[in-house]
């Protein structure tokens, strides 16, 4: 009898095992968002267009991931409905039926040398450099710059975290890398004038952006248009009013543990990115191309940048109708 | 001298016999290995092929993956690299966890003092020490070798010292009517008593090593076959992806065997023929 009762409590065990692996189905004005990273500062625009999609009806529920990867896989496997990043290379070769559909943020990377050994681009000719990882954006960056100003590196070593650079940098043990504007500004505030930086010309590659199934676009696309609609007039408020961030984070409650403090760094960074222009205005209707060359030069895409389709990696329809209800900037 | 060859004679007499009685395909172990591993091939190409996901590649598309990772360099480099931390966090944690272990077993302040300290670290879940490792030992050699001693040293020290305290008391108390003296009593007694065990968190410590050191190479900074998994799967290369995996593993578990066959060929010959 107690066999019995064992084998079936595990034939139940197993059952809702395989029961909650199944992918159950979102019903309609559901849409599961999957980050493919912990939200930052930088996440304020994403997370403010996203509460605005909710009082709009959508009814949103936020997957917090690990890995950019993560988020992808977890678009394809159908654990998720919309995905943050930029999946090139997914796309690509996994050749999964996923389509990017609106670009939220642009690649805003700093490179930074030590001012007592390095002073321009052309001092880093045959010097060590220390990125991200490879394969990274940010050693994409560094292999654009030094192949627009015609130099070669020495050595490219792989430092994870750009706060682990950042104290890399000031504690001397690199002397030239890339970090990203938060880190960009600590380094400033704790070692004022001994770094230079140094100038990226011609950057505008996607950093972030929206993605999902091909079957989601076009069973979800009343959900979809709303959020694409939010994600762009949230950009535009922003970048017509940098303090509008901190309205946004104060009013829908944003990033709560990062506490009232973080209120400042959020305005400084919005300041910034406004003024940089790397917010897009039309959600980044025409960014493929420019994602093509810089992708492409990171390794993440094969194949002649001139030569991709952009309708093999976008589906642009949302961002069409958007754009022709709110109009183009 | 004598022991070892009689024993070795043994061995074979042993191993004759038991192919002279076994038949068909038990009388070669070595062809059911090959059996067990063909039929994990073939079931792993079948999954590869169904798909199971589209992150599987088939046990074919990853065996050309080995081989061209072989051809190119990269895995060899690689592995050049994460043998530097592994063996050295390896070979630090079996000198030193034997030293310990065996301190502990011996003297009751020892045992106080040090064996809570590792039954706490056996006992933590290692891999969120590791960005601890990086604040204080940066990201060097010196912090990837570091993680592979937090994970190989516990298993090490804690072996050793139950080994010793537990040796059998009759063989003490005959050392002692002997009036062997108490440096006898260890090096004839105790740790030959306590070898088989102290063998035994060797090889589960030099299995924690690994662990040990792909966490790092994951963790702290990419080198080696950390760089190679996660610069495989940021491409979606995945069959290169399970290849460097599976080739870790298959030097884990080769490095295992290699170990047990060194213990019973020039440590413990008595074991052999068994």
């Amino acid at each position: 009898m107690i066999g019995m009762t064992r084998r079936m409590v595990m034939a139940a065990a197993l059952a809702a095992t395989v029961g909650g692996a199944g992918v159950l189905p979102a019903a309609a004005g559901d849409m599961r968002i999957a980050f493919g990273d912990l939200p930052g500062i930088e996440s304020i625009q994403t997370l403010a267009a996203i509460e605005r999609a909710k009082e709009r009806g959508v009814n949103v529920e936020l997957i917090i991931l690990n890995d950019e990867d993560l988020a992808a896989q977890a678009i394809v496997s159908g654990q998720a409905d919309v995905g943050i990043g930029a999946p090139y290379t997914l796309i690509q070769k996994v050749g999964v039926p996923i389509r990017m559909f609106t670009q939220i943020s642009t690649l805003r990377f700093f490179p930074v040398v030590n001012g007592e050994f390095y002073k321009e681009w052309k001092d880093l000719d045959g010097q060590e450099i220390a990125v991200q990882a490879r394969g990274s954006g940010t050693e994409a960056v560094m292999l654009l710059m030094a192949k627009n100003h015609g130099i070669t590196y020495g050595s490219v070593s792989y430092v994870p975290g750009s706060e682990v650079r950042r104290n890399a940098l000031l504690q001397g043990t690199i002397k030239a890398s890339i970090v990203d504007a938060a880190n960009r500004r600590a380094l400033e505030a704790e070692a004022p004038g001994k770094f230079i930086l140094l100038p990226v010309e011609d950057l505008s590659a996607t950093d972030e952006g929206l993605f999902a199934t091909a079957d989601y676009l076009s069973k979800g696309a009343a959900d979809v248009d709303i959020l694409v609609e939010e994600i762009i007039s949230t950009a535009r408020e922003i970048t017509a009013n940098p303090a509008a961030a901190v309205e946004f984070r104060n009013k829908y409650k944003l990033l709560p543990d990062l506490g009232p403090e973080a209120d400042a760094e959020i305005a400084a960074y919005y300041e910034e990115t406004a003024k940089a222009g790397s917010l897009p205005l039309n959600g980044g209707i025409d960014a493929a191309a420019d994602d093509f060359g810089f992708f492409s030069l990171a390794g993440q895409i094969e194949g002649d940048p001139a030569s991709l389709k952009v309708e093999d990696f976008w589906d642009t329809a949302p961002l069409d109708r958007a754009l022709a209800k709110l109009g183009k900037k | 001298m004598n022991s070892v060859r009689s024993s070795e004679g043994e061995a074979l007499l042993i191993g004759g016999a038991s192919q002279g009685q076994a038949a068909g395909l038990l009388a070669s172990p070595a062809l059911l290995r090959l059996l067990s591993i063909v039929l994990f091939a073939a079931i792993w190409e079948v999954a590869g092929r169904v798909p199971v996901s589209f992150a599987f590649p088939t046990f074919s598309d990853t065996a050309v993956a080995f081989f061209g990772l072989v051809a190119d360099g990269s895995l060899p480099k690689a592995y050049v690299s994460t043998l530097q931390p592994l063996v050295l966090g390896v070979v630090l944690s079996a000198l030193l966890g034997v030293g310990i272990g065996t301190l502990c077993g011996l003297s009751r302040a020892g045992e106080w003092l040090l064996v809570p300290v590792f039954i706490v670290l056996q006992a933590a879940p290692v891999a969120a020490f590791i960005p601890l490792v990086t604040f204080v030992y940066g990201i060097g050699l010196t912090a990837k070798t570091l993680a592979v001693m937090i994970l190989a040293l516990p298993v090490i020290v804690l072996n050793t010292y139950k080994a010793v305290r537990n040796v059998n008391g009759s063989l003490l108390l005959m050392c002692r009517s002997f009036l062997g003296t108490r440096r006898q009593e260890i090096t004839r007694i105790v740790l030959p008593d306590a070898s088989p065990v102290i063998f035994a968190g060797l090889r589960l410590g030099v299995a924690a090593g690994f662990v040990g050191v792909v966490l790092a190479e994951l963790l702290i900074t990419p080198t080696g076959i950390g760089d190679l998994i996660t610069f495989h799967r940021s491409r979606a290369d995945y069959a290169e992806m399970y290849a460097t995996i599976a080739s870790i593993i298959a030097l884990s578990t080769l490095t295992l065997v290699a170990l047990q066959w060194l213990e019973t060929r020039v440590f413990r010959p008595e074991k052999r023929g068994r």
